[in-house]
C-alpha cells in the first residue's frame, strides 16, 4: 500500500474489515456453519437405515381357512411388511389406516378357499394409503408380488394336475424386462437426495447472506465508509466485501463434497477435477445471482424476501423430484433460472453418469454467465451505498 | 378484571396498527400463505410423470420385439422416441438428454419364447431423477406381466385345453386400490403437507420479524416501548388475538380453498380440521415469541429461520416415514409442531379421518401449544422486555446526546 493512501484503505482492508464483521457478529456464524451443516448432517443420516422396511400393516383374513391362512403367513414372512394388525372387517382396517397405525392392508374375501378350488375366480383385493409415498410404494410392490407368487403357485398346480411338466419360470413368465438403475443400482435414496437438497441448502443460505451482508451496510449507513475505504471503487468494494466470504462458502462446498463422495462413498464415476470446479463455480454463481438481487432491489427487506423466494422455490423448481419436462411448460422453464439447476445437472452428467465434459459445456457456461451478471447492476448498488436509505 | 380487559384491546389495537405499517409483517401473514401454495401447487399440478423418452436397441427385429416397444410405448409412463442400432449410440441420446432410459432386447429374443424358454430384455434407466425411473419400472413390470399372461394362455390353449380355469380367465383376480391419493399424484402427495408447514412457517416468522421490528427501531413502526408498562402475559394474549384474527382469512384460504381449488382430495371435516390446527398455530406462536429473543432486528429471521423450512419438510415424515428414521431425529421432529400438524392433517383432510383419530397428534399439539407459550412467556419477560428497554433507553440518551439516529446495541460495530 503506498504511503501518501490512509492505511486502512484499499483491497485488502475492506476484506479485513469485512471478516471482522462475519467474526463478530454471531448470526453469521449460524448463517455460514450452523445451519448449512445441521442440514448436510440431517440429509445424510435420515436416511441412514436404509430402506424403511417393515411397512406396519394388515391382514384382514374373512375367509379363515388353511389356504387363507397359507397366504398371510406368505405375506406376513415377506421382508418388507410387518403385519401387526389382524382386523375382523374392512371398516376395522379402514380405521387403523386413518389413526395412522398401519399404511396399507390385503384383504382376503370370504369363501376365499372354496371360490378358488371351485374355478370360481375369488378376487384379492389390497389397499394402499398413497399419501405416503414411499411408504405405500414398498407396501404396494409387496402385496403385488404376495399375491402374484400365490396365484402362480395355483396356476402350477393346475398345469401339473392336467399331466403337463413345464418349467414353472418360462411357463408362467414367458418375458422378463430387468431394469437397471445407471449409476446407483442399490437404488440408495440417500444418494439422489443429498446430492440434490445439500447444494441447494447452500444456495439458500449463499443468496440469504450475500443480501443481507450487503443491505447491512445501507441499513445502518455504513455503506458511504465502505466505499471511501474502497477508494469510490464500486468493483473494489463488492469483490473484496465478499471475498471472505467467498472462501468461507467455498470450504463449505468442498466440506460438502468430500462428505458426500468421499466419506459417504457416493458415486463419482466421472472427473473429480470438474466435480470441483462445479462446486467451487457454482460458489461464485451463487454469489453472482445474489449480488444481481441486490441490486434490482437494494433494499435489506425486500432483496431476502426474493432471495428466500428463489431459494425456497429452488427445492421444487429445479426439478430434482418433479421432472421439468413433466410441469406445465411455462413453470417449467423457471427451472432454468436457478443455478442449482446446472450444479445438479453436471452432478447427473459427471458423478452419476460419468459423462465427459463436453456434454456439461453449456452449464459451466452458465455459471460463468452468473458470475458476470453483477456488472449489470453494479451502477445501482454504488448509487444506493452512495445515499443509503433504510426503509423497513 | 376490567383493567386487564382494557390492557388486552389496547395491546390488540395497537397491534393491528404496527401490522398494517409494516410491509415485512405484512408479506409473512398475507403474501406468503396465499401466494406460496399457489406457486407450488402450480409446479406440481401436473401430478405425474408421463411419456418420459425412452430409446430402443432392437438386435431382434421380430414381430415379439416390435409387440414389446409397442406396448411400452404405449404405457402411460414411456415414450420410445426412435430406434439406436447399438448402446454407444444410444448411451448419446442419453447423455444430451433426448432420452432417459434404453431398452435392449436380445437377438433371439421370439425364439426364446418359441422355444418356451424365458425372453429376457433389459432396461437401463437414468437415476437422476426417482421418479422418472419409477415410472419406467412400473411400465416395465405392466409390459412384462401383460405380455406373459397373453403367451401364457396362447400355449396353454395349445397344449392344454382342459385347463380351463387357467386358459380362459384369471384363476385368482388382483385389484389395488389406492387410498387417500387416489390418483397417486405427485402434488396431492406433497401439497397438503406442506400447506400446514407453510402455515406454521407464516407465524413464526411473522412473529419473529415483529419482535425484530421493536428491538431496534421502534420508532420506525411507530411503537413506544417506553410507555409500554402493560403485564407480559396479556400482552401475549392480545398479540396472539391480533395474529389469530388476521390470520383468519389466510388459514381458510390455505386449508380449504386451496385443496379446492388444485383438486387435491379433500375427505375430512372442515370444523373438525380448523379445530385441530388451532393449537399448531398457538403452539407456532410461542415458538415464535422464543425466536424474539434471538432475533435482533427484524432481518435475520431470514437468516436464521427460512432454510428451517427444509428441515422441518424432512421431519415431518412426508418424503421419509418417521418410523424409519433414527431415534434422535424422532425425538427433534417430535419437538416440531408441523410434524404433528402434517401428520393430522393429511389423515384428516386425504384419508378422512375425524378427530377423534388423530387424537394422539392434537393431544401433542396441545402440550407444545402449552409448553412454547410458557416458554415463550419467559423469553419475553426476562430476555425480550429488558432488552427493549434498554435500546429505547440508550437510544434516548444517544438521541438527547448527540442526536445521532444509531443505537448501541444494534450498530453495526465498523472497525477502522
Amino acid at each position: 500500500m503506498n504511503d501518501n493512501v490512509q492505511h486502512n484503505t484499499g483491497f485488502w482492508a475492506v476484506a479485513r474489515r469485512s471478516l471482522l464483521q462475519i467474526v463478530r457478529r454471531p448470526i453469521y456464524w449460524v448463517g455460514f456453519f450452523v445451519l448449512p451443516l445441521f442440514c448436510f448432517i440431517l440429509l445424510s443420516t435420515l436416511m441412514s437405515e436404509g430402506l424403511p422396511v417393515k411397512v406396519p400393516a394388515a391382514i384382514v383374513d374373512k375367509d379363515g381357512t388353511a389356504l387363507s391362512r397359507n397366504l398371510s403367513n406368505t405375506l406376513a414372512g415377506m421382508q418388507m411388511v410387518d403385519v401387526q394388525y389382524t382386523p375382523d372387517s374392512y371398516t376395522e382396517a379402514r380405521h387403523l389406516m386413518q389413526e395412522g397405525k398401519i399404511f396399507g392392508y390385503f384383504l382376503i374375501p370370504e369363501n376365499y378357499e372354496s371360490e378358488l378350488l371351485g374355478g370360481r375366480a375369488p378376487e384379492i383385493t389390497f389397499y394402499t394409503n398413497m399419501t405416503y409415498f414411499v411408504p405405500a410404494s414398498l407396501l404396494f410392490k409387496t402385496f403385488k408380488a404376495t399375491a402374484l407368487y400365490t396365484k402362480a403357485g395355483i396356476a402350477v398346480n393346475v398345469i401339473n394336475s392336467v399331466g403337463v411338466n413345464a418349467d414353472p419360470t418360462a411357463m408362467l413368465q414367458p418375458v422378463s424386462i430387468t431394469t437397471r438403475g445407471i449409476g446407483n443400482p442399490e437404488l440408495n435414496y440417500a444418494i439422489y437426495l443429498c446430492n440434490s437438497f445439500a447444494p441447494c441448502v447452500l444456495q439458500l443460505m449463499i443468496l440469504l447472506v450475500t443480501c443481507f451482508s450487503l443491505g447491512q451496510e445501507i441499513k445502518y449507513h455504513t455503506s458511504t465508509r465502505l466505499l471511501s475505504m474502497a477508494r469510490g471503487s464500486i468493483y473494489r468494494a463488492i469483490a473484496a466485501k465478499l471475498l471472505p466470504q467467498t472462501i468461507i462458502w467455498w470450504v463449505m462446498a468442498l466440506f460438502l463434497e468430500s462428505w458426500l463422495f468421499k466419506w459417504q462413498g457416493y458415486p463419482v464415476y466421472g472427473s473429480w477435477f470438474w466435480i470441483t470446479m462445479s462446486e467451487l463455480m457454482f460458489v461464485l454463481a451463487c454469489q453472482g445471482f445474489a449480488i444481481f438481487i441486490f441490486g434490482i432491489l437494494p433494499n435489506l427487506r425486500l432483496s431476502l424476501s426474493v432471495s428466500a423466494l428463489f431459494g425456497i422455490l429452488s427445492f421444487s423448481i429445479a426439478a430434482f423430484s418433479f421432472p421439468a419436462q413433466s410441469m406445465y411448460p411455462a413453470i417449467g422453464i423457471f427451472s432454468w433460472l436457478m443455478p442449482i439447476r446446472y450444479n445438479f445437472l453436471i452432478y447427473g452428467n459427471i458423478a452419476l453418469n460419468g459423462l465427459p465434459l463436453y456434454y456439461s459445456r453449456v452449464w459451466f457456461a452458465i455459471y460463468i454467465v452468473y458470475m458476470l451478471l453483477p456488472l449489470t447492476v453494479l451502477w445501482r448498488i454504488r448509487r444506493e451505498m452512495a445515499q443509503p436509505v433504510y426503509a423497513p | 378484571m376490567k383493567k386487564i380487559f382494557s390492557q388486552f384491546i389496547d395491546v390488540y389495537l395497537r397491534e393491528f396498527r404496527l401490522v398494517s405499517k409494516d410491509m415485512g409483517l405484512i408479506l409473512f401473514f398475507v403474501f406468503l400463505p396465499l401466494a406460496y401454495p399457489i406457486i407450488y401447487s402450480l409446479i406440481y399440478n401436473t401430478e405425474v410423470v408421463r411419456d418420459v423418452p425412452l430409446v430402443v436397441i432392437d438386435h431382434d427385429r421380430t414381430a415379439r420385439s416390435r409387440e414389446m416397444t409397442r406396448m411400452l410405448d404405449a404405457t402411460q409412463e414411456a415414450w420410445v422416441i426412435g430406434y439406436a442400432n447399438d448402446l454407444p449410440e444410444a448411451r448419446r441420446a442419453m447423455a444430451q438428454q433426448d432420452a432417459f432410459a434404453i431398452l435392449e432386447i436380445p437377438e433371439g429374443f421370439e425364439r426364446n419364447i418359441g422355444r418356451e424358454e424365458q425372453a429376457k430384455a433389459v432396461m437401463y434407466c437414468d437415476m437422476t431423477l426417482l421418479l422418472r425411473y419409477r415410472g419406467f419400472l412400473v411400465a416395465a413390470t405392466n409390459v412384462m406381466q401383460n405380455m406373459s399372461s397373453d403367451i401364457t394362455i396362447e400355449r396353454i390353449d395349445n397344449i392344454a385345453p382342459l385347463a380351463t380355469t387357467v386358459a380362459q380367465g384369471d384363476p385368482m383376480p388382483i385389484s389395488n386400490i389406492s387410498m387417500g391419493n387416489i390418483e397417486n399424484g405427485f402434488d396431492s402427495f406433497i401439497m397438503p403437507g406442506v400447506i400446514v408447514l407453510i402455515l406454521q412457517q407464516a407465524v413464526i416468522l411473522a412473529i419473529g420479524m415483529a419482535g425484530g421490528a421493536k428491538r431496534e427501531r421502534p420508532e420506525l413502526i411507530g411503537y413506544n416501548p417506553v410507555n409500554d408498562t402493560k403485564s407480559v402475559a396479556v400482552t401475549m394474549l392480545a398479540q396472539m388475538g391480533c395474529y389469530i384474527t388476521i390470520l383468519i382469512v389466510p388459514v381458510i384460504f390455505l386449508l380449504h380453498y386451496v385443496p379446492l381449488i388444485f383438486a387435491f382430495p379433500m375427505a375430512g371435516n372442515n370444523l373438525e380440521i380448523f379445530a385441530f390446527i388451532m393449537p399448531m398455530i398457538l403452539a407456532s406462536c410461542g415458538v415464535g415469541f422464543m425466536l424474539q429473543g434471538v432475533v435482533r432486528e427484524r432481518e435475520s429471521v431470514f437468516v436464521i429461520w427460512v432454510v428451517t423450512s427444509v428441515i422441518f419438510l424432512f421431519l415431518s415424515g412426508l418424503t421419509w416415514p418417521r418410523y424409519a428414521m433414527g431415534p434422535v431425529w424422532t425425538l427433534i421432529s417430535d419437538l416440531v409442531p408441523a410434524t404433528w400438524g402434517v401428520e393430522g392433517f393429511i389423515r384428516m383432510n386425504t384419508n378422512g379421518a375425524s378427530l377423534a383419530q388423530v387424537q394422539p397428534c392434537y393431544i401433542a399439539l396441545w402440550i407444545q401449544a402449552v409448553v412454547y407459550l410458557a416458554l415463550g412467556y419467559a423469553v419475553q419477560r426476562w430476555v425480550v422486555r429488558p432488552a427493549i428497554r434498554r435500546t429505547a433507553a440508550a437510544r434516548n440518551s444517544i438521541n438527547a446526546a448527540t442526536q445521532t439516529q444509531q443505537s448501541g446495541e444494534t450498530v453495526l460495530n465498523d472497525n477502522a
